[in-house]
């Protein structure tokens, strides 16, 4: 295949991606309406949130750090995506996958936010180190969790590899890392929470605390930039957790149907609880979560697992 | 050839004659004074002479015209004159300094002094007991009559209780020779032996020695040394403390082979304890005389101790430990006391006026690190040798002791020197020009001590030039040290250039060459940031190139002692380059403290390994050397010391904050590797011999726990510097970790990693440097905004962190993906999950550094500053260019990796083109660097088409709710940044480790000044201690 | 019987340990030096002691004793001179210590040893 084809393939996909991902953004402020005791938005109103800040007359900026920001995160989320193979078996949506294996993904995760802090950073407006601080911060608490969970899957099935690991899982639900790793699972489920930051963890944009957070003096087209990585990052996110827990996807319906409910689980976890405080965070994380995180360890690594 | 006789007749004669002779003028007395003395002198290094190269035979001396037993007579072999050497020439020296005193004090002076020099003639050569009485009287006498030479109230009571000590010491010791003369009929050592001394005849013995052991100061039973030493005139007390110890010395030596087993034992363990005790005490001592006096009980204890405890080594081996210690302690000790006389400070801290006067301020650091056992002093190879014969000769516990006590000294000599060197002098009266005699004196006994130690390198050890190239590369810089500091620079740099072209062939290995790039090559680059130094910059550059060279003689040594000395000439030039730091004082010597354990540790180490089979360089060597479980476990210490390990790391963050801000890069980028050096030689060992104890598998948790805490340690820290400190031992944790896996892939990731570091870390310390060197401030909330005026060093720390934190393409993620593969290929689950954690944290204070420093608000004061100099942005550069190529081509340094770690495992990875194939997963650097390429630039092309859109706006137009934002100081978020974090972990984040430390440090303080307290004062209490003192080893060792 | 060596044997020891046992406790400087002598003194009757032989004459030769006989007729000559020098000595270190009281006292006007303690620790 060339590359060319390769790219153009790529484009579909990440298309297919941001779309979803900003249409799953919508559905979600419909929820946390309803949940408000409001009517709440259209479905699609992410999309014409984007053409509206896309058209402001003018782009306020604060430098050249500040102008690349946006341009780092949504390269982030780019990369994040494109890193990963979306759909089991399919050419379409094998996207770059052969640079690299999970590690390379989990890494190319940080681009963005590093990209996107260090924009925020320079808009000099104290709110966005706030949020940024409480957002490193949390991320590398729930990391501990999710880091021994993909720890559990990289033993279980003995590779790194994405596609690998997605094949190991083809041949019926109980194949699913689900039922022969629930321990990891857990693990991994928690940590999405705060790597979601809906509440209970939703410090870094904490509305009454720090408005908006990080990206505070984003407007404009950058600010456009940033809601076009929200439903592209959500998306990536999601596909990679459909692919290392629940068995990947063998089409585009089934990707969808699982990462609806992965994300799902987090949404309505958000609606349900109030925020923790920063350090309750940071403090929830690093127990029991991270406990469960060395159990699955131990159960795969002494107690067999299913491997 | 004369006789030495008339060293007895002249200065006998002399002195009889002087006080006609004064009639005519003091200076025709003082001319024939110094004659004699010149003459002793002269006339024995011409028997030395003799002896050492023409052979000649042990000359013995028959008096009155009949041989012995009959007749008195002296002997004077090769130990004789050794002796005598030193003594004499100190005699001669200490006569020279205290020329202006002879000049002004009663003629009895003069006499009485060469009374004294002829005693110490007559005691160490002669072979009759009772002449041997006579000859201590007479010193002993003259002595007490010279501790008059200045009077002072405290000279006087310090005399009398000396008298009083000394004359129970001549009592005990004339009935020891007269019941010796009792049960043996005989006076003269040739004809009496140890088995003449049967039952009742040890009491005779026991007497006669434990006399003399009281006059080389036991411990507790020595407080009139002390306070003779305080208080006596410093050329007097020179003598007292060098001459006189060194004649006793000799004399107890002489009496060795008449002891039986069981006095041996008790009067070496007596001196291991005065070591032990005399230095701790020292650790609580202000007043400088009395810390000398506390180092001299100290090393007459360690000479005993050697002499005892060496009895069953190979000659040569025996004469090597006894003669080191013995020419360093003179050597240091005689000329640290000449210079308290010119320094008239009393308070060790008053010592800073040396700082106005260069010459005596090196000649202190000379004698300080010579007599702490530092190479190429002779302390450092007795103390090297005598280790290895405690250990065969398994006496660990005298081991632990002489360490320990060494560890003591070393902290009060280096607290003294460190203070010298920082404390403010301009409080202090100057130094009032101090007469030529004095500082000759001292002079001559500093280069002596080098001309030993040249002379032990070459003729003992058969060292090359390469060995002593360190130490002589600083001399010849001291002596250029009148060129400007950019010349100096340039000249350093092609010499590291040519140094590099030398070795370079001398290396076998790719390993060799490996670490020869990081230290060389390394070094070099940083040495470019160095070339911004203004004016003359003394010092520096010598200090720099002995740490330079002797990371390159690390490589090439082949054998452990090489080895170690380069280790230590490494572990000297850095502590000196950390002490030019301005507030550096407590920096330094906590690494020194460190330093030194650590490198007790390896000698240690080293000394229980078996010998080497291989004539190859030491790296490689030890691949086939089986070191013992209890080598491995010291060695690992002790480099894990070097490396910053948890919970030894404490001298870390400080060096590398305090050090001047070009040197930091050194130290983190170049110096901790050295202790991953040391540390991967261990593990080569171990592959093949692998030890009893999983030592490695503990290593590897110690490594991921630093890891861990560096990165928190470095994300609470305010100081730009600590930061990137704390940062280095996180990420020399990662190294050691994976090293401690001895696998194939465990040591790619390794050695990549220590690569990148070399890299990023340097470029980050540069970057701080140039920064410093702007905002004059290392805490980062004092600054900010700073992209706007430095974009170059921006973009620096813009790279090199992205590098540090693994991110994607640059070159760090290599290091992530190789290490966590190697750890889960390892099966070590958990400590890779704690390693992610720490790469999770090491994103707090990245973020922190670069946007405390550059983004956020500008302050008013760093509006119009400029960018930092070019000095400093080139070597940032050039690091950044071999970060980049290195992303982009991340198998140029896989490749070398692979086949290095492939000559110790099979390989584990495969490389196909550009992608690496691990057994878990691949990738791709180039393919990665080429998509991230392409999805960045296409949204910012976008973005850069709309750019008639936007629209710059000046600092302070945000969107600020409330409150218009005024100051920056208010605005910028930079102080104590993540403080939710460290509330979050509640008592985790207490400092527990330095804490322990401290705690150490205050016990054994402590536990000196309890024990010091028997030292009341009062001249009865003494002899009382000494009475009791003779009893107690009477009874230890058991004579009926 | 008791023997006339051990006599001053015993008598020596006795001295001895009463000199060392002033030199202990008496505060005085001079009594200090005191002490030192008499232990001295002890010292030196306890090595004649030690070379004393019974029925025979001091180590002179003189009218009472010519070369040839010497040696069966006196004690053993090397205690003798021992002592000889041994006293000597012991004088010239009195004669120091005493010339060092004199100062001391002319530098502080006391005699008491607890007044010199100021050097400590």
């Amino acid at each position: 295949m060339s590359i060319w084809t390769k790219v153009l393939y790529a484009v579909v996909s990440v298309s297919v991606a941001t779309v979803y991902g900003l249409t799953l953004g919508g559905i979600v402020r419909k929820l946390y309406a309803r949940v408000h005791g409001r009517f709440g938005p259209p479905v699609w109103q992410p999309f014409l949130d984007i053409i509206q800040t896309y058209s402001r007359r003018v782009a306020v900026s604060h430098g050249n750090m500040f102008f690349l920001g946006p341009v780092l995160r949504l390269a982030g989320g780019l990369g994040t995506y494109l890193f990963i193979p979306v759909i089991f078996g399919s050419a379409l949506f094998s996207n770059f996958s052969m640079a690299g294996d999970l590690l390379l993904v989990m890494y190319f995760v940080f681009f963005g936010q590093l990209g996107m802090a260090l924009g925020a950073g320079q808009g000099g407006h104290p709110y966005s180190p706030l949020g940024i601080a409480r957002g490193l911060a949390q991320m590398s608490a729930f990391e501990v969790p999710f880091s021994l969970a993909v720890i559990a899957v990289a033993i279980q099935y003995n590779s790194l590899n994405i596609t690998s690991i997605v094949a190991a899982q083809q041949g019926g639900f109980m194949h699913w890392t689900l039922f022969t790793n629930p321990l990891a699972v857990i693990a991994a489920m928690i940590s999405i929470l705060g790597m979601n930051m809906h509440a209970p963890f939703s410090i870094v944009m904490a509305p009454q605390e720090i408005p908006i957070g990080p990206p505070i003096e984003m407007n404009g087209s950058f600010l456009s930039i940033l809601q076009t990585n929200r439903g592209l990052f959500a998306a990536a996110k999601l596909v990679l957790f459909m692919n290392l827990f629940f068995g990947g996807a063998t089409n585009i319906i089934e990707m969808i149907v699982k990462t609806f409910f992965i994300y799902m689980f987090s949404v309505f976890v958000g609606a349900a609880y109030p925020r923790f405080r920063p350090e309750q965070s940071f403090r929830f994380f690093l127990k029991w979560p991270a406990f469960i995180g060395v159990l699955s360890i131990i159960y795969i690594t002494y107690l067999g697992g299913a491997s | 050839m004369v006789s030495p006789i008339y060293i007895l007749i002249l200065s006998l004669a002399a002195g009889f004659l002087l006080s006609i002779i004064d009639r005519g003028g003091r200076k025709i007395s003082l001319a024939v004074f110094y004659g004699v003395l010149a003459f002793n002198t002269a006339l024995i290094i011409d028997w030395t002479y003799r002896f050492v190269f023409l052979h000649a035979p042990t000359l013995v001396i028959n008096t009155a015209g009949f041989s012995a037993p009959v007749s008195i007579n002296l002997e004077l072999g090769m130990i004789q004159a050794f002796v005598l050497v030193f003594t004499n020439l100190t005699g001669l020296l200490a006569a020279v300094f205290l020329f202006r005193k002879f000049m002004e004090s009663k003629v009895s002076s003069l006499i009485l002094y060469l009374l004294l020099v002829m005693s110490v003639n007559g005691l160490v050569m002669t072979r009759d007991l009772f002449n041997m009485f006579v000859f201590l009287e007479i010193l002993s006498i003259s002595t007490y009559a010279l501790t008059t030479i200045t009077r002072t109230k405290t000279s006087l009571s310090a005399g009398f209780k000396y008298m009083m000590a000394g004359s129970v010491a001549s009592i005990f010791f004339l009935m020891g020779v007269v019941f010796v003369y009792h049960f043996t009929g005989n006076l003269n050592l040739d004809f009496i032996h140890a088995d003449q001394f049967a039952g009742t005849g040890l009491v005779a013995l026991f007497m006669l020695t434990m006399a003399v052991f009281i006059e080389l100061k036991p411990f507790p039973a020595n407080g009139w040394a002390l306070d003779v030493y305080q208080s006596v005139d410093s050329g007097i007390v020179s003598v007292i403390a060098v001459i006189n110890s060194a004649a006793i010395g000799f004399v107890f030596y002489r009496l060795i082979p008449l002891m039986p087993q069981s006095f041996l034992t008790v009067f070496g363990a007596a001196g291991v304890i005065t070591f032990f005790f005399s230095n701790m005490m020292g650790l609580k001592q202000k007043n400088a005389k009395r810390l000398l006096g506390y180092s001299s009980i100290g090393h007459m204890g360690l000479l005993m101790a050697s002499i005892v405890f060496t009895i069953g080594a190979p000659s040569t081996v025996r004469y090597l430990i006894i003669g080191g210690f013995f020419v360093n302690h003179l050597v240091a000790k005689a000329g640290l006391f000449w210079l308290s006389g010119i320094v008239r400070q009393e308070n060790i801290r008053g010592w800073a006026v040396l700082k106005n006067n260069r010459l005596l301020l090196v000649l202190f650091g000379v004698f300080i690190f010579a007599l702490s056992g530092f190479p190429p002093f002779a302390g450092f190879w007795a103390k090297w040798e005598f280790v290895k014969v405690l250990i065969e000769s398994r006496m660990f516990f005298v081991l632990g002791a002489v360490l320990t006590g060494s560890l003591f000294e070393l902290i009060f000599l280096f607290r003294w020197l460190t203070i010298t060197v920082k404390e403010d002098e301009t409080q202090l009266e100057k130094i009032t020009t101090p007469d030529s005699g004095s500082v000759f004196a001292t002079s001559v006994f500093a280069l002596l001590a080098t001309v030993v130690a040249a002379g032990v390198m070459k003729y003992f050890y058969n060292f090359g030039w390469v060995q002593t190239l360190p130490a002589a590369a600083a001399l010849i810089v001291y002596l250029l040290d009148f060129l400007p500091s950019k010349l100096k620079g340039f000249v350093s740099l092609g010499a590291v250039a040519a140094y590099g072209y030398y070795i370079y062939p001398l290396l076998e290995s790719n390993l060799q060459l490996f670490f020869g790039v990081i230290f060389i090559v390394g070094s070099a680059i940083n040495i470019i940031s160095t070339l911004n130094r203004k004016n003359q910059n003394r010092g520096f550059y010598g200090f720099l190139l002995m740490m330079i060279f002797s990371f390159g003689n690390l490589l090439i040594a082949s054998t452990y002692l090489e080895f170690f000395l380069s280790w230590e000439f490494m572990t000297i030039s850095s502590f000196l380059l950390i002490l030019r730091g301005q507030k550096a004082q407590r920096a330094s010597l906590l690494y020194m403290i460190f330093s030194t354990a650590g490198a007790y540790l390896l000698m240690t180490g080293f000394s229980f390994a078996p010998a080497l089979t291989s004539t190859s360089a030491l790296m490689l060597s030890i691949e086939f050397v089986k070191l013992p479980l209890i080598s491995v476990i010291v060695l690992a210490i002790g480099f894990m010391i070097k490396a910053g390990s948890v919970g030894v790391h404490i001298w870390l963050p400080e060096a590398h904050a305090e050090a001047e801000a070009d040197v930091s890069s050194f130290i983190s980028a170049i110096l901790l590797k050295a202790g991953v050096l040391g540390l991967l030689m261990v593990a080569i060992s171990c592959i093949a011999h692998a030890p009893s104890f999983p030592v490695f598998y503990w290593i590897g948790w110690i490594g991921v726990i630093t890891a861990l805490v560096g990165a928190f340690m470095a994300s609470f820290q305010e100081d730009a510097k600590r930061l990137l400190a704390y940062s280095s031992m996180s990420q020399v944790g990662y190294v050691v970790a994976a090293l401690a896996m001895i696998t194939h892939l465990g040591w790619v990731s390794a050695l990549y990693l220590a690569f990148n570091h070399m890299m990023f870390k340097s470029a980050l310390f540069i970057a701080i440097a140039g920064v410093y060197y702007r905002t004059h401030t290392r805490k980062m909330y004092e600054m900010g905004g700073l992209i706007s005026r430095m974009p170059w060093s921006y973009m620096t720390v813009l790279i090199s962190i992205i590098a540090v934190s693994g991110v994607p393409p640059l070159s760090g993620f290599g290091a992530k993906w190789l290490i966590y593969t190697a750890f889960i290929t390892k099966g070590w689950y958990l400590q890779a999950g704690v390693l992610f954690f720490a790469s999770a944290v090491s994103f707090l204070y990245l973020y922190r550094l670069i946007h405390a420093i550059f983004l956020g608000q500008l302050k008013s004061e760093h509006q119009e500053i400029k960018e930092a100099p070019a000095w400093f942005i080139i070597p940032q550069y050039i690091f950044l260019a071999g970060i980049m190529v290195l992303s982009m081509f991340p198998n140029l340094m896989i490749r070398p990796l692979n086949s290095i770690a492939m000559h110790y495992f099979n390989s584990s990875i495969s490389i196909e083109g550009l992608t690496v194939v691990s057994d878990l997963g691949y990738w791709n650097g180039n393919f990665v660097m080429h998509i991230t390429m392409a999805i960045f630039a296409v949204p910012f092309v976008v973005l850069l088409l709309l750019r008639g859109k936007t629209q710059r706006v000046k600092q302070f137009n945000i969107v600020y709710a409330a409150e218009r934002p005024e100051s920056p100081e208010t605005t910028h978020v930079a102080y104590n940044m993540y403080a939710h974090y460290r509330k979050a972990l509640g008592g985790w984040a207490s400092p527990r480790i330095e804490n322990f430390w401290n705690g150490v440090a205050e016990w054994s303080h402590t536990l000196g000044d309890f024990f010091r307290r028997v030292y009341t004062g009062n001249g009865q209490t003494y002899i009382l201690h000494i009475i009791m003192y003779i009893v107690a080893i009477y009874v230890v060792m058991g004579v009926k | 019987m008791i023997s006339i060596s051990m006599l001053s044997l015993i008598l020596g020891i006795a001295l001895l340990i009463t000199g060392i046992f002033a030199m202990l406790t008496r505060k005085n400087l001079i009594r200090i030096v005191i002490g030192f002598s008499i232990a001295d003194t002890g010292t030196h009757i306890i090595i004649v002691s030690l070379g004393y032989l019974r029925g025979r004459t001091a180590p002179i030769i003189d009218r009472a004793v010519n070369a040839a006989d010497a040696v069966q007729k006196v004690v053993d000559p090397i205690p003798s001179a021992l002592v000889l020098t041994a006293i000597v000595i012991g004088l010239a270190v009195t004669a120091v210590m005493l010339s060092f009281v004199v100062e001391m006292y002319r530098k502080n006007r006391s005699l008491s040893i607890d007044d010199y303690q100021e050097l400590k620790w």
